[in-house]
């Protein structure tokens, strides 16, 4: 409606005869957020753009929230952390910097650091249940299977220290590449393949029901 | 490639080859192809993936869509992002030091300074110094 009137009366052509060098001085109301790249809306972000900064959470917040609850193990917890990562996201959009990161790997840094720091907390309340609830078309002995190993797991990724949980999110769940994930986890590309290394002993031989 | 190789290769990055480094990928499956015990520690690989995989579900959208407004609603609040240091490393480091307001304070410091400069007592005024033509005209009146 407003991009209308500004039409209409002749300003947007006004705005738009201007030569303007980059995305980041593109005028508000003519932007296209929906087709803009990450790094583009954060650079608007950066500028007070609040409905870019929108933008990017919808495209962001699900694999987050994932991230996040992988390493806190717990719904609320992971919740609070993306929350505490996305406006500290807000906080800091003008001093992203294209040339070091993608926007998503930087998301993804400040989600793992925020998840990390609520994770040494000490948990309130024994670890909810991340998993999908057994199936309950499935007979009562599949379900109950299901169940043990869900907690199974549960017990032995709550085990892990909140760095080895969040280097199998980056690198396993979120599929980041190497360097991305030992970016965002600020260490070597040796030191994530440790990480992960340890991890998946751990649950490996918590699967297999002997100590690692 | 050894199996040792290849176990330390499935610990480190799972059981899926697209995600083994591409340097050791060739050698990795052509060990695959050739040994069974190869293929017994890629099947226990594989199970740890598909438990990693099953364990994490994926968020419903009422969450979603819980998170994004409440963050909407901080966002709305919070003040707008911080703009970029820029200049010197030496006054990038030396700004937090300076405290706040400081601008202010240097301002009012330059206008009391110009106050008190504009009020300082000053000598006579030009017309009230017996200069040497005033003091003739008078020695000449007086002489009349």
């Amino acid at each position: 409606m407003l991009n209308a009137m500004l039409s209409f009366a002749g300003w947007e052509a006004a705005i738009s005869d201007r030569v303007l060098p980059g995305p980041a001085l593109q005028p508000r109301l003519s932007r296209d957020l929906a087709a803009a790249p990450d790094e583009t809306l954060l650079a608007w972000a950066g500028e007070g753009d609040r409905m870019a900064f929108d933008q990017l959470a919808l495209r962001h917040l699900g694999r987050l929230h994932q991230v996040a609850l992988r390493i806190t193990g717990r719904p609320a917890e992971a919740e609070e952390a993306v929350q505490d990562a996305m406006l500290s996201a807000w906080r800091n959009a003008a001093r992203f910097d294209p040339a070091r990161a993608r926007a998503g790997t930087w998301l993804y840094s400040i989600t793992a650091h925020a998840a990390i720091d609520r994770a040494r907390r000490p948990a309130p309340m024994p670890l909810e249940a991340a998993g999908d609830p057994a199936d309950p078309a499935a007979d009562p002995e599949t379900r109950l299977a299901e169940r043990q190993r869900q907690e199974q797991l549960q017990a032995a990724m709550a085990d892990l220290p909140p760095r080895q949980r969040a280097a199998l999110a980056l690198a396993y769940d979120q599929g980041l590449s190497g360097a991305e994930a030992a970016a965002a986890l600020s260490v070597s590309l040796r030191g994530l393949e440790g990480l992960l290394r340890r991890a998946r002993g751990l649950l490996a031989a918590r699967l297999r029901g002997t100590p690692e | 490639m050894r199996i040792e190789d290849l176990s330390r290769l499935l610990e480190t990055h799972g059981a899926d080859p697209a995600r083994w480094p591409p340097a050791r990928r060739a050698a990795a499956l052509a060990l695959l192809e050739t040994s069974a015990e190869a293929r017994r520690r890629r099947a226990a690989a594989a199970a740890v993936d598909a438990l990693l995989r099953e364990s994490l579900p994926e968020p419903d959208a009422e969450t979603l869509a819980r998170m994004r407004d409440r963050l909407a609603r901080a966002i709305a609040r919070a003040p707008l992002p911080e703009a970029p240091r820029r200049g010197p490393p030496v006054l990038r480091w030396l700004r937090p030091l300076v405290p706040a307001g400081c601008g202010a304070l240097a301002a009012l410091a330059t206008c009391l300074l110009l106050m008190g400069l504009s009020s300082w007592p000053r000598g006579p005024a030009p017309e009230e110094v017996l200069g040497a033509p005033r003091l003739l005209a008078m020695m000449m009146e007086s002489g009349e």
